[in-house]
């Protein structure tokens, strides 16, 4: 897996000012292929801020993105969209009152002429969800609004493994989920990196990051304070980490 | 890959699966069109009973059909807006208005087929001033479309004074429109509507402009994120009602060669009665062309069924209205079994 690992998205000394206050300062950090990076911090520490500029909502006042190396400056969300940074927030971008298929190809839709390919609709959103591991879908014909939770978080995950987007940014794919449930969505988010995607995470729960991210980057006062592979690192450092800004290898129990 | 072949076999398990009975009932009663047929049938078997029988006479059915076909046009396009989330109460207006302006530029010695085209063109820009209205000044379309409504109602009882015009003289295309079928008893605009319907049907549920419309009503936000053109599409629903609204009247106008600007009253609110009778949510994302078709036909049932049974027409609104919010009362439920009762 290693020699497969390729740059995805650069960030190099970015800060965020809004108005007087700075909400991020001086952030530089990478993000590979094949690699779940859970992204951790404090409200207002200033990840949220970070993932908004990543994914051009926010445009930073200083610092430069480079997107496989080149340099990038999205303009907006769609700027980034295309460039293929997908960002799943916690409403996962879905119509409950369409199909599992339709919706699985919303905006995207294959066609054959002028008219939608449904019969390739249907069995493409079939064969891509059960390569992620959704195996027990009843049907793609029925409405997203009849699905369950992780249900729906592996169609927003396979949407962006089957668009061949290049980062897949998920805002707390796991909250309110049952544990089977959330097991199951780690088993999408690890399917989505072994397609290749930077996968970043933003999470709660200390334990369910250290369940499934290959790497963690600690945020605090609006700097990045920690960025470290997932070895060796407890509930309690970590969390320690997140309020205390100092970095887990500091800290002395 | 070489689990490539074990995958499709286990696909192939994991399809026949989904197909169990309970699935099927559950798919049968989610097709809401199914239901509505059922109550169309069950509308013609009381009224059969009700007027001794005289519902059955074939006599009757060309002018239910011409009715239905009349308020079916206007309803595909409304259908269609209202699934994309939007309303257009000024569809009344825009029938009346366009098909008068059609009327007296035929009547002065205009050809019908560019009275036609004028009409029509009327209509669309009826329909593209609504939408820039609603879209892109961010007013609620059911407030933008009731103002352009006695905006439209105003402009043609100024032009005409209120009167009705008559074309005297023949013409191949309101024939067209309007006449009768090789001399049958079924008019031009049945077969319209009936063609009309087809196309918008494969328009909305087969492709991905249609299906761009389903996303905006169903969330409009999701929709923009996913890259569809939001405003635009919007638009040009828009657009399709008011071409709708203005070929009913131009077909209306086909059957009676005449139009005054009260023949289009009532027509905004039929026409919503009719899509949603046919199953099309009021807060959008959900409906069908077949089941508004279905709706019309229901409406015109009822005025006809009624008068045969011996009840006052007055009552016909009365009517109407208990049949929408029984419709409403029974898509909702449907839709709830649909989901799994929640």
């Amino acid at each position: 897996m290693e020699e497969q690992r390729q740059q995805r998205l650069r960030a190099q000394g970015i800060t965020k000012k809004f108005g007087a206050v700075t909400a991020i300062e001086n952030i530089s950090v990478t993000f590979y292929s094949h690699e779940i990076t859970g992204i951790v911090g404090d409200n207002g520490a200033g990840k949220s801020t970070f993932v908004k500029i990543i994914c051009g909502v926010e445009q930073p006042s200083r610092g430069e993105l480079y997107f496989e190396g080149k340099p990038v400056r999205f303009r907006s969300a769609r700027d980034a969209r295309r460039a293929g940074i997908e960002a799943v927030h916690q409403d996962l971008g879905l119509i409950e009152s369409m199909s599992v298929a339709r919706n699985f190809f919303l905006g995207m839709e294959p066609r054959k002429g002028l008219l939608l390919d449904v019969p390739r609709m249907r069995s493409e959103t079939r064969r891509r969800l059960y390569e992620l591991g959704l195996r027990n879908l009843k049907s793609v014909d029925q409405d997203v609004g009849r699905l369950s939770g992780g249900e729906r978080q592996a169609i927003s995950i396979g949407r962006a493994v089957a668009f061949e987007k290049k980062v897949l940014i998920l805002d707390e794919p796991t909250s309110a989920l049952s544990v089977r449930e959330t097991a199951k969505v780690f088993d999408y988010m690890r399917g989505a990196r072994q397609q290749g995607l930077a996968v970043l995470a933003i999470m709660h729960s200390m334990r369910q990051i250290l369940d499934i991210a290959d790497r963690i980057i600690v945020f605090w006062h609006g700097g990045l304070v920690a960025d470290l592979p997932n070895q060796g690192l407890t509930e309690h450092l970590l969390a320690e980490c997140i309020h205390s800004g100092v970095p887990p290898s500091q800290i002395h129990l | 890959m070489s689990h490539d072949t074990t995958l499709k076999e286990d696909d192939g398990a994991f399809i026949a699966e989904s197909r169990t009975a309970r699935d099927k009932v559950q798919r049968l009663l989610r097709a809401r069109d199914s239901s509505i047929a059922l109550a169309a049938i069950i509308l013609v078997l009381l009224f059969s009973v009700t007027s001794g029988g005289q519902f059955l006479h074939a006599g009757i059915w060309p002018s239910i059909l011409s009715s239905t076909a009349e308020l079916g046009i206007v309803s595909i396009g409304v259908a269609v807006l209202m699934i994309g989330g939007d309303f257009d109460l000024s569809v009344g207006a825009n029938f009346s208005f366009a098909a008068l302006v059609m009327a007296s530029l035929i009547a002065h010695g205009v050809s019908g087929l560019l009275g036609l085209a004028v009409a029509l063109s009327i209509g669309l820009a009826i329909g593209f001033l609504n939408g820039m209205i609603t879209v892109y000044l961010a007013i609620p379309s059911f407030v933008a479309t009731l103002g352009t409504w006695l905006v439209w109602v105003g402009v043609t009882l100024v032009v005409t004074g209120g009167s009705t015009v008559t074309v005297l003289r023949q013409s191949r295309v309101l024939n067209a429109l309007g006449g009768s079928v090789f001399g049958a008893g079924i008019r031009w605009e049945v077969i319209w509507w009936i063609l009309l319907g087809a196309v918008m049907a494969v328009v909305l549920h087969r492709t991905a402009f249609g299906n761009a419309i389903f996303a905006i009503g169903g969330r409009s936000q999701a929709a923009r994120e996913a890259g569809i053109p939001v405003r635009r599409v919007r638009v040009l629903n828009f657009m399709i009602c008011g071409l709708c609204s203005a070929a009913a009247g131009a077909v209306q106008l086909g059957h009676l060669q005449s139009m005054a600007s009260s023949y289009g009253d009532y027509y905004q609110l039929y026409s919503i009665a009719a899509a949603v009778v046919g199953g099309t949510v009021l807060t959008g994302g959900r409906g069908s062309v077949f089941g508004t078709m279905l709706g019309a036909l229901i409406l015109s049932m009822l005025d006809a069924g009624l008068i045969l049974s011996g009840v006052s027409t007055f009552w016909y609104q009365a009517v109407v209205g208990i049949i929408v919010i029984l419709a409403v009362a029974m898509h909702t439920r449907l839709g709830r079994t649909a989901r799994g009762g929640d």
